[in-house]
């Protein structure tokens, strides 16, 4: 579904990420790990080019996202992106905020949008809070409005870039049980997370990245049982020490 | 436009000196820094009046500012020409009526300015100086006034270039200032009105220009010394709300 | 002090249809002024957003010289200064057209829209990028990102300073009597002249400018709770 090919990109002189290769795929829910500064946002923020590569190919769904014909906007509403600070747009209600997009970039009317919408409010549940605006809402709430947000285009797969770093301990369970429902239904997914007990549950596969470079790469039992790196068991030792 | 420069540089810049009083961009100046200087104190005290406890005191101020607020500044330029004679007592020149009616309106605009500066400061701070045992004026005058002030500076330098800018109001009531000479010039020549005006403009946006740059470099200091907090967009936009021309 | 005031001398005769023509005319050239001040904002902000460099320093000088020059100086040079580069055809049309109302909305509007592009500007700077990748991230294009994030947000916050410099540019049309233009502040001092009443005369102008200020403000103050009760 997504294949990383020697991807690189330096901000200035200092290179976040060296010669990433891997491969994400359909159905596989894949977390990202790592020591902050090791590069794991700017990797899943390169697949719908919130950042650019300066070198190297990234594939989504076999088509090359660099491709001079590309159709930077088709291309973005068919991948789900869900921020750290949510970034709910305040002026619009939690319903208009669901809909702007099916109506505005997929040309949905407005009465199809709103039933989706409904649906997907429900599915994360929040279907009672339809009609409200953001700052009415707690953190909590609203990171689950901009998940149903970004499922509302129905994307194919999902990146999650920290989505429970910025909320207060007693929210972040409401907002993985959503993340791990998707998984359960078979979303592809990437998520870039701290949440090691949402890692164990719910992920196929762990990358491990350390200044730019995925260092190691297992299934969830195998990274947490026996690390291979010496940086890994540290990253993990100093989770387990709090 | 050089030769009008050459010719009468020496008027625009000092007006009739030494063969009369002194006027043009001088007289601005004078006027401006006099207009500062005399008006800060009354606006620190409309002020604190706007952030006092007591009512009547908040009530009062808050009229006082909406008012002069409310007043395009050529009508309070004759209404202290027509008041400020009968305040005193006997006729006064053009200039005093300027200083006085100036200094009235700039208090209630510097107290704006003042007002934003003492409230951006966090609550804290009256909180821990209460706690230490301060009093109210203890607290203002060693612990808020010289914080507000020193962050305020940037804010008062752009109040001082609307100054500038407003003593060109002189010209109405025939105070000698730059617009003023200016004026007497284009009389003299009547052919050639544009470069004359065109001069006039292009000195004050010199004067301005360059104050302006001053408060908002010194602004970038003021807000990389202070902690991150400070560094409000805030601030700014106090400036150009408080514009008074 | 001031004797027996006498408000009626005021009114009386011809003078109460020159007040309310005095009123006609400020609120001719408060209008004039605030549609070109208002749409030359617009633009002059819209360019400077676009990044090119010509347009930016261009905009950039010209907001500089508007808000460092008084307007009264403004003001005297498009009217003293700026008809003598027209040719003699025009000058003639535009002194037989009322030209004291034009040159003085010319040089109010310019330099208002100076600072109406400046307040749009600082708007659209406080809305977070943050709105705008979460917009991209949707697949909103460019103009959809504006319009529907971006736009609505920078009008709501730049909405306190419009109102202000609105009221000041309201205030400012008091200076076009300066080049004999016969709004209020003007056709006030005619009276003044005529009937001696200076402090009536003065009090009248002083309560019409008051009205429409302070009723400008509130306006603005209500639009603005009507915001702050929908979004943050």
């Amino acid at each position: 579904m997504i294949r990383f090919s020697k991807v690189s990109k330096w901000y200035g002189d200092y290179q976040a990420l060296t010669d990433v290769t891997a491969e994400v795929k359909a159905g596989e829910v894949v977390v990202i790990c790592g020591p902050s500064g090791s590069g794991k946002s700017t990797l899943i923020r390169t697949v719908n080019r919130l950042e650019e590569i300066k070198s190297g190919a990234i594939y989504v769904n076999g088509q090359d996202i660099h491709a001079p014909g590309l159709k930077i906007n088709d291309f973005r509403s068919g991948i789900g992106f869900v921020f750290q600070s949510f970034n709910l747009f305040p002026h619009l209600s939690v319903t208009e905020n669901v809909c702007l997009a099916p109506v505005r970039v997929s040309g949905r009317s407005k009465g199809e949008a709103r039933d989706h919408a409904m649906a997907l409010l429900e599915r994360v549940g929040l279907a009672h809070k339809a009609n409200a605006y953001p700052a009415q809402l707690s953190g909590g709430q609203q990171q689950r409005v901009a998940i149903a947000r970004a499922l509302a285009m129905n994307p194919p797969v999902m990146l999650f870039d920290e989505p429970t770093s910025a909320l207060d301990p007693e929210m972040v369970g409401e907002v993985l049980s959503v993340m791990k429902s998707l998984a359960r239904d078979g979303m592809t997914m990437v998520c870039v997370t701290h949440e090691m007990g949402f890692a164990r549950e719910v992920s196929d596969r762990i990358w491990f990245m350390d200044r730019g470079v995925i260092l190691e790469e297992n299934s969830p039992n195998e990274f947490f049982t026996a690390p291979q790196h010496a940086r890994s068991k540290a990253f993990l030792s100093d989770l387990r020490s709090h | 436009m050089l030769g009008i420069i050459q010719d009468n540089w020496l008027l625009l810049l000092v007006g009739q000196y030494p063969k009369g009083p002194l006027g043009g961009l001088a007289l601005t100046l004078i006027l401006s820094v006099m207009g500062l200087v005399l008006s800060f104190p009354i606006s620190i005290g409309i002020a604190l009046c706007r952030t006092s406890p007591i009512r009547m005191l908040y009530v009062g101020s808050t009229v006082l500012v909406y008012i002069v607020r409310g007043i395009p500044l050529v009508m309070f330029v004759f209404w202290g020409y027509f008041l400020v004679p009968i305040l005193v007592g006997h006729s006064v020149t053009a200039f005093t009526t300027l200083i006085c009616t100036l200094i009235v309106y700039e208090a209630a605009y510097l107290s704006e300015v003042v007002r934003a500066g003492i409230q951006a400061l966090p609550k804290g701070q009256v909180e821990a100086s209460r706690a230490l045992g301060l009093g109210y004026w203890k607290t203002n005058l060693w612990v808020i006034m010289p914080q507000a002030l020193y962050n305020m500076v940037p804010s008062l330098i752009s109040q001082f270039v609307s100054i500038i800018k407003e003593t060109s109001i002189g010209y109405v009531i025939s105070v000698q200032e730059l617009t003023f000479a200016a004026n007497q010039i284009n009389s003299n020549l009547l052919t050639r009105p544009f470069p004359v005006f065109l001069i006039l403009a292009i000195t004050y946006f010199a004067v301005c220009f360059v104050l302006t740059q001053c408060a908002q470099h010194l602004e970038r200091t003021i807000t990389r010394k202070r902690s991150p907090k400070m560094a409000h967009p805030r601030s700014m936009s106090n400036d150009s709300v408080l514009e008074g021309q | 002090m001031f004797g027996r005031l006498d408000f009626s001398a005021v009114f009386a005769g011809p003078f109460a249809h020159l007040l309310l023509s005095g009123v006609i005319k400020t609120c001719e050239l408060t209008a004039a002024s605030w549609m070109l001040a208002v749409g030359l904002g617009v633009m002059l902000a819209v360019l400077r957003a676009s990044g090119i460099p010509v347009a930016t320093k261009v905009v950039a000088a010209f907001v500089a010289y508007h808000q460092n020059v008084p307007m009264l100086v403004q003001i005297l040079l498009w009217y003293f200064g700026v008809p003598t580069l027209l040719p003699d055809a025009a000058q003639s049309w535009v002194n037989a057209h009322d030209g004291e109302l034009i040159f003085a909305s010319i040089a109010i509007g310019l330099c208002m829209s100076a600072y109406f592009s400046e307040d749009l500007r600082s708007g659209l700077r406080s809305v977070h990028y943050g709105q705008q990748e979460a917009a991209r991230s949707l697949g909103l294009g460019f103009f959809a990102t504006l319009r529907y994030v971006t736009l609505p947000q920078a009008i709501r916050n730049a909405l306190p300073p419009f109102v202000n410099h609105t009221v000041l540019l309201f205030k400012n049309t008091s200076l076009a009597m300066t080049i004999g233009a016969a709004e209020m502040t003007y056709v006030v001092r005619e009276i003044e002249n005529e009937t001696f009443k200076t402090f009536e005369a003065y009090a009248v102008a002083t309560l019409f400018y008051l009205a429409v200020s302070l009723g400008l403000m509130g306006l603005g103050a209500l639009a603005g709770k009507r915001i702050q009760n929908q979004a943050r």
